[in-house]
């Protein structure tokens, strides 16, 4: 045996162990994203189980655009705007007027579309004088509806004057029916 | 003796006199006639000869007779007779003789529309002196026209003013907001329908020379002036400023027009180019001012304003100056119209619940109302060309037809018939 010199065989053994020792460090790294985290949380929740709201009545349907009207398609009737009424010869608004068209600008507003105002006469009177009473009722109205807070922009104004009435004859109560702010699509 | 038989020669002369001067302005063509409005000429119309064309040319021949008697009777200036027999009751002063020669033989076996040769004349009566010669060469389609000219002709002969009888009415029919414009000749026939624009089309108005009809029509959606060439029926817009433009009236000189524009305000008279570039702005008020109408001077006009409240009809000038109130009797006037004759005014009064027709002088005097109750509503009065004849729409009936009456006479006549409403008439000049 040969005194200051490591032996060949001893060496072999170290680097093989190194190697083991390296390789095992390796895999030791290598491993640690299988390792899962989840289970922390899973042990979190052991104790709760979530409230599910429950479901409000209705029927089941697939259309989205049924949870908004499609106003502009609408008459304003049908969204709950009312016509207002005048007296002989007058285009101020009364308070039953004023009522009505307060409901009104709501529905209006919520709507926010073109509608179109359009002022009538009974048929007592000239077709000039008319269709300018007209104009001056269906003013009124859009004048009053601005004022509480319809868009101008929505709102466009015309007379038929007593060219277009809602009922016919020539009794007090038809020619009531007649002198009226109208409010139709355009 | 001798004395007496002076005195008697004396009168003799002095009663033969007379009847010898009448005698000599018959011999030669009566150059003055004048003919004043109360005092209707007698006229003779002889059955015309008919010299070829067999049935349909004797057909030719019943309608110029009927249509030319019908023309002189409406002017209200002839009374009419059809023989010599009628000569007791009409002092017949002039007749009228004419010849009508049928188409040529292979049009009528064709078929096609040939014209008729036809001759019309006018002569004093009884003697029998040439006054007017008219020939015409008319197709089927043009026989009515052809009367209806040749009327003319002796009326303005007679009288110096052009008759009316070629003239037309145009007005709006229909119910609700459907309503289009037609136009019928001033006796009644040929009616036409003008507009097809399913929305409502009234208040029309002619231009002086006839080749437009302005009026006030809903066809884009708001309220515009548009104007129609009758001789092409094309339709173009004039003005349609947002609000009001209504009630549009021609200039008699044919070169603008005036109507009301609320222009988003309220409406105010407004003179515009035919075109629809603005003139002069004429009232600046608070109040409605509407239904305006030139004078046939040109100068003024007169128009409804409710600045006191209340409708009510004003004169003012093209300027828009020398404003003044007309109408002081009534709570409602409107609907006025100024006389060709430049002296009277025809408006609509409310009386009641009733709306009634009104004429008086420019001065404000003589207010006539010339419908009554049994009238039901009467509205929208216009002027014949003549100053003597008004059409107006009345609902006398139930529903709303158009009359034509005779200011002098207080006579009338219906002009349309049918189920749907007529309103808003307009004369042609």
């Amino acid at each position: 045996m040969n005194r200051g010199w490591i032996s060949r065989s001893t060496l072999l053994t170290l680097g093989l162990v190194l190697i083991v020792a390296f390789g095992l460090l390796m895999t030791g790294c290598g491993s640690k994203p299988d390792v899962e985290t989840e289970p922390e949380t899973e042990a979190e929740d052991q104790g709760q189980v979530e409230e599910i709201p429950p479901t409000i009545q209705g029927e089941e349907t697939d259309t989205i655009e049924d949870t908004m009207p499609d106003y502009a398609s609408m008459d304003p009737s049908e969204y709950g705007v009312e016509d207002v009424y005048f007296a002989f010869d007058q285009y101020d608004l009364d308070n039953e007027a004023m009522g009505i068209l307060s409901r009104n600008a709501r529905a209006l507003r919520e709507a926010n579309v073109l509608v179109l105002v359009s002022g009538h006469c009974d048929e007592r009177g000239t077709i000039e004088y008319n269709l300018a009473l007209g104009e001056k009722r269906a003013k009124a109205v859009r004048d009053y509806l601005v004022s509480l807070g319809v868009p101008a922009r929505n709102l466009r104004v015309t007379s038929y004057g007593e060219s277009k009435p809602f009922a016919r004859g020539h009794t007090e109560d038809a020619w009531a029916m007649n002198r009226r702010a109208h409010f139709e699509r355009p | 003796m001798k004395r007496i038989s002076c005195i008697a020669g004396l009168l003799l002369i002095l009663v033969l006199a007379p009847s010898t001067a009448v005698a000599q302005r018959n011999q030669e063509v009566v150059i003055e006639h004048t003919t004043s409005a109360y005092v209707k000429t007698d006229i003779l119309i002889k059955m015309f000869d008919v010299l070829s064309g067999g049935m349909p040319a004797v057909g030719t021949a019943d309608v110029l007779e009927d249509v030319v008697i019908q023309d002189l009777e409406f002017s209200g200036l002839f009374r009419t007779g059809r023989s010599e027999s009628q000569a007791d009751s009409l002092q017949y002063e002039f007749t009228i003789e004419g010849t009508v020669e049928g188409p040529l033989r292979d049009a009528e076996q064709t078929g096609e529309d040939s014209p008729t040769t036809v001759s019309l004349n006018l002569l004093s009566w009884p003697e029998r002196q040439l006054v007017l010669n008219k020939r015409y060469r008319p197709l089927p389609s043009q026989v009515r026209t052809t009367a209806h000219h040749f009327a003319n002709q002796v009326i303005e002969w007679l009288t110096g003013e052009s008759g009316i009888c070629m003239t037309r009415v145009v007005f709006s029919r229909g119910t609700g907001d459907r309503r289009d414009l037609y136009a019928v000749d001033y006796d009644g026939e040929g009616l036409l329908r003008l507009t097809a624009n399913r929305t409502l089309n009234l208040c029309p108005s002619w231009s002086p020379d006839g080749s437009e009809i302005v009026f006030t029509s809903y066809r884009e959606g708001q309220q515009g002036l548009y104007s129609l060439e009758t001789a092409s029926g094309n339709v173009r817009q004039v003005i349609a400023q947002e609000g009001l433009n209504l009630g549009a009236d021609w200039h008699p000189s044919g070169e603008e027009l005036v109507l009301s524009l609320s222009r988003g305000d309220n409406p105010e008279i407004f003179r515009i180019s035919p075109t629809g570039d603005i003139i002069k702005r004429l009232t600046v008020s608070k109040a409605i001012e509407i239904s305006p109408s030139w004078a046939p001077s040109g100068r003024d006009l007169v128009f409804t304003s409710d600045r006191t409240g209340t409708p009510q009809l004003y004169i003012i000038d093209g300027d828009g100056a020398g404003r003044r109130r007309l109408t002081f009797e009534g709570r409602y006037n409107d609907s006025a119209m100024w006389s060709p004759r430049g002296d009277q005014i025809v408006y609509a009064t409310r009386q009641g619940n009733t709306t009634q027709i009104v004429l008086m002088k420019t001065s404000g005097e003589n207010r006539r109302v010339l419908t009554d109750g049994q009238w039901g509503n009467s509205e929208d009065p216009c002027w014949a060309p003549d100053g003597r004849h008004i059409v107006f729409s009345s609902d006398r009936t139930g529903v709303f037809k158009l009359y034509v009456y005779d200011v002098l006479e207080d006579s009338y006549r219906q002009l349309t018939f049918g189920d749907d409403p007529d309103i808003t008439p307009a004369w042609s000049r």
